[in-house]
């Protein structure tokens, strides 16, 4: 009993006293193999943070393609306009995070100097996240209090002969209102934008005597596939009196990119993810192969077959492990640099990210370690150590 | 004596150099099949994007002025200038006419539903109509075609019917209109029809309050014969950039080299540019909200891909040089051998080098034959199409290869050159 013990704790000693001098002595091969499993680890680890990140910050992208969001009044109730207020109000369901603009918008024929346009009221600052995408010469108008300036569409300036900086009369015959705006800019958008002269929501009230009433509003909100048809039925069943829903031809084909694009960065990430792996197998083959000396002196030395496994599964698992540790470390640094290049802003940490690097790494290092070991140990000591 | 060395180490050491270039075919084809889709993203994603539906819009040049609120038009004009629709398949023969994916006819009028009193649009225009155009037997026109975010519950008319008609889901709700349905049309100019709703249309635009017919039934009801009103035209574009916009704000101010290269890039300015010299009496103009963020979409696409294939290449530039690293240092007995036998520096030097560089061509040669199917395996699964292959890969990918394969050479060589013949023989280093 005694004996076995014995026999037990000197082999256990022996375990370790081999594993310690192996790592201590043979620097070189332990830091080529903890590199390059780190480098892999790194890889796979930055790879598959991104991946898990892309939709929600490709949706975001998207949103350079303007509103996907509508609120107007129920088809069924007769007016046309709401209350501006009610309005805030619904538009304050959608969370801060995932607005990324939304204005209000009231329509009307006004009369300029040369004839008829059609005057919209909107809000500037509010506007200018919601559509990006406008071509403006001039400047934006910055403020949403300012009631003596106005931004007119392309086409319109052109048949009015009006450039930035001119004025222009702005006349409403039934509610007698007339002033002067001072251009600040001329949009171009390819659309009925183009035909529109643009005010200030307060002052569009005041001429067209439709103080705080709107006649819908356009949101622009990030989404990831289908919760923006939840934000539908919520501002619905709180404002039984507006119409809200999604905007088909935008987030359609939102949804439709987005898949592609995750995909992609799927596909991509996974064939790093294998051939990472196989070339850090390839390396630790390299590294375990050329010890087939000394698996034939530890054999003819006395040790079995399943010990010298063991022997270099566990050698390499300790290289591996931390390894891993250091790799998962790089990558998410190296995800930071990825995301910061590209979309300009940080890449959030999952969990998921943890078994994806861990899982394929560990594996690929034992399988790498067990192969040649396996070979080796099949082998006559005495032939091995004679070198043939 | 060189060449000699140069053979035995492959043949005696053919394990070794196996793992070795296995390793770079490895890296290769993964840098191979991401700096190819890298190449072509920016056309694949371009095609995807085609589903924000048309970006340049023709209409007729005029003066006037449209004033239409929420689908109600203001001004109904009369008399206004229209388009031919014959002139329509020129827009097909334009330089960049390969790059033109399909386009829509509109003619919109005035009708009332027998029974009520209410206007409604009546818009005429193209479903999925083939059209004859010198050099391509199978081109295709419609708002099928331009903009598949439409959506029909029940069926869609074609283009040939007399009497099928959808009506927009806003307007359905209204006046309780079901697929199936029949009404009777009057038109302001006095033709009057009956028709068959065949589905419900929710387009997320102005149609959705609106009728849509076949254009011919249109042209015929309103007495204006081969006449549309605006073309929607989908044309596949690269980002705007500093040319562009400096071509925009005036063409003047373009030197010709500047034109040459501008007309010749398919901007959507330059696209709309060619399509009003094609066709007299229009104005083509982009509409921006396709056009501008399209390019700033795909641009991230791009710019993802390259980073994503600079990380893969540094990675396995880094798995390649510590492979070599263990490759040359297991061989540290052999070195001291040829060294206590005479051989210098130089010489072990130049047999490392070339045994890398020879590694390095045959395995990037094999990584981008490996990498160009890898390519086309991420092109079929994710865009349906095969990625073009572009030649310029090939060279840069076998420099690159052996580039690394002899930058990982470099210091283990140095390493080993230095150790002394007598201390390696004994096995102490």
């Amino acid at each position: 009993m005694a004996d076995v013990k014995g026999g037990g704790m000197t082999r256990g000693r022996m375990f370790l006293l081999v594993l310690f001098k192996s790592l201590k002595i043979r620097k070189n091969r332990v830091s080529i193999t903890f590199f390059s499993i780190m480098i892999g680890a790194s890889v796979i680890t930055a790879l598959s943070s991104v991946y898990f990140d892309i939709s929600a910050k490709m949706s975001r992208e998207l949103r350079a393609y303007g509103a996907n969001f509508f609120i107007g009044p129920k088809v069924t109730s007769q007016s046309r306009t709401t209350e501006a207020g009610i309005m805030k109000q619904a538009v304050g369901l959608v969370p801060a995070d995932k607005l990324i603009g939304a204005s209000p918008y009231i329509y009307g024929v006004v009369r300029l100097d040369l004839g008829n346009a059609v005057l919209a009221g909107v809000d500037f600052p509010g506007l200018r996240k919601l559509s990006p995408y406008w071509q403006v010469e001039g400047k934006w108008i910055s403020v949403d209090f300012d009631e003596e300036s106005c931004m007119i569409g392309k086409t319109l300036a052109k048949n009015m002969e009006l450039k930035v900086g001119d004025s222009v009369n702005v006349i409403r015959t039934d509610t007698g209102f007339q002033k002067s705006l001072v251009i600040k800019g001329i949009a171009e958008t390819g659309q009925a934008e183009d035909e529109q002269i643009f005010v200030n929501l307060s002052l569009a009230g005041q001429i067209l005597g439709q103080q705080g009433q709107v006649n819908h509003a356009m949101l622009s909100i990030v989404t990831e596939g289908t919760d923006i048809d939840a934000v539908a039925k919520r501002m619905e069943a709180s404002f039984p009196g507006l119409d809200a829903k999604p905007i088909r031809k935008v987030s359609h084909s939102d949804g439709r990119i987005l898949d592609k694009i995750k995909g992609l960065m799927a596909i991509v990430a996974v064939i790093i993810l294998t051939v990472t792996t196989l070339c850090v197998m390839t390396t630790l083959i390299a590294i375990v192969s050329e010890r087939t000396r000394e698996i034939g002196l530890m054999k003819a030395l006395g040790a079995d077959d399943r010990d010298i496994v063991r022997q270099f599964l566990s050698e390499t698992l300790t290289i591996g492990v931390a390894g891993v540790a250091a790799g998962m470390l790089l990558g998410f640094l190296l995800a930071q640099v990825l995301g910061q290049a590209v979309f300009g802003s940080f890449i959030s940490f999952r969990m998921a990210v943890l078994p994806v690097t861990l899982v394929p790494s560990i594996a690929a290092s034992l399988l790498a370690a067990a192969l040649p070991v396996r070979m080796a140990v099949r082998v006559v000591p005495a032939q091995v150590l004679k070198e043939e | 004596m060189f060449f000699l060395m140069l053979r035995q180490s492959f043949v005696k050491g053919w394990r070794r150099k196996v793992l070795a270039t296995a390793t770079i075919v490895l890296a290769a084809s993964l840098i191979t099949a991401l700096m190819n889709i890298s190449i072509d993203v920016g056309d694949k994603m371009s095609k995807e994007m085609k589903s924000y539906g048309a970006n340049i819009n023709l209409v007729p040049k005029s003066e006037n002025i449209s004033l239409e609120i929420g689908g109600v038009d203001y001004n109904p004009l009369e008399g206004q200038i229209l388009i031919d629709e014959k002139q329509l398949p020129k827009i097909k023969e334009i330089f960049w006419a390969n790059n033109i994916v399909g386009y829509a006819p509109f003619l919109k009028v005035n009708a009332e539903i027998a029974g009520s009193a209410k206007g409604v649009a009546l818009v005429g225009t193209n479903f999925d109509k083939p059209v004859q155009i010198a050099g391509d037997e199978e081109f295709r026109i419609g708002v099928r075609v331009i903009n598949p975010y439409w959506q029909v519950s029940g069926e869609w008319p074609a283009d040939d019917e007399q009497n099928a008609i959808l009506a927009g889901a806003q307007l359905a709700k209204e006046r309780n209109l079901k697929a199936g349905d029949r009404i009777v049309l009057r038109l302001a100019a006095g033709g009057e029809q009956s028709f068959t709703v065949k589905g419900i249309l929710s387009s997320g635009g102005s149609e959705e309050s609106a009728l849509v017919a076949p254009l011919a039934v249109v042209q015929r009801l309103a007495a204006l014969e081969g006449k549309v009103q605006s073309v929607s035209v989908s044309a596949l574009t690269v980002p705007e950039d500093k040319l562009s916009r400096k071509a925009r704000r005036s063409s003047e101010a373009l030197d010709s080299l500047e034109y040459d290269r501008w007309y010749c890039t398919a901007y959507v300015s330059s696209i709309t540019h060619q399509i009003e010299e094609a066709i007299p009496n229009i104005a083509a103009r982009p509409i921006w909200q396709v056009a501008a963020s399209e390019g700033a979409v795909i641009n991230k696409i791009q710019l993802l891909m390259i980073v994503v294939t600079i990380a893969a290449f540094i990675a396995s530039g880094l798995g390649i040089s510590s492979l070599m690293v263990t490759t040359i240092m297991e061989r540290a007995k052999e070195i001291g051998l040829t060294k206590a036998l005479g051989a210098a520096d130089r010489e072990v030097y130049l047999l490392f080098l070339s045994e890398a560089a020879l590694v390095g061509v045959i395995g990037g040669l094999l990584g981008c034959l490996v990498g160009a199917g890898l390519s086309q395996v991420i092109g079929l699964s994710i865009f349906g199409s095969l990625i073009s292959f572009n030649w310029v890969v090939i060279p840069v990918n076998v420099a690159i290869s052996v580039l690394i394969a002899l930058a990982g050479s470099l210091m283990p060589s140095r390493l080993i050159t230095r150790l002394y013949p007598a201390e390696v023989l004994h096995g102490r280093r």
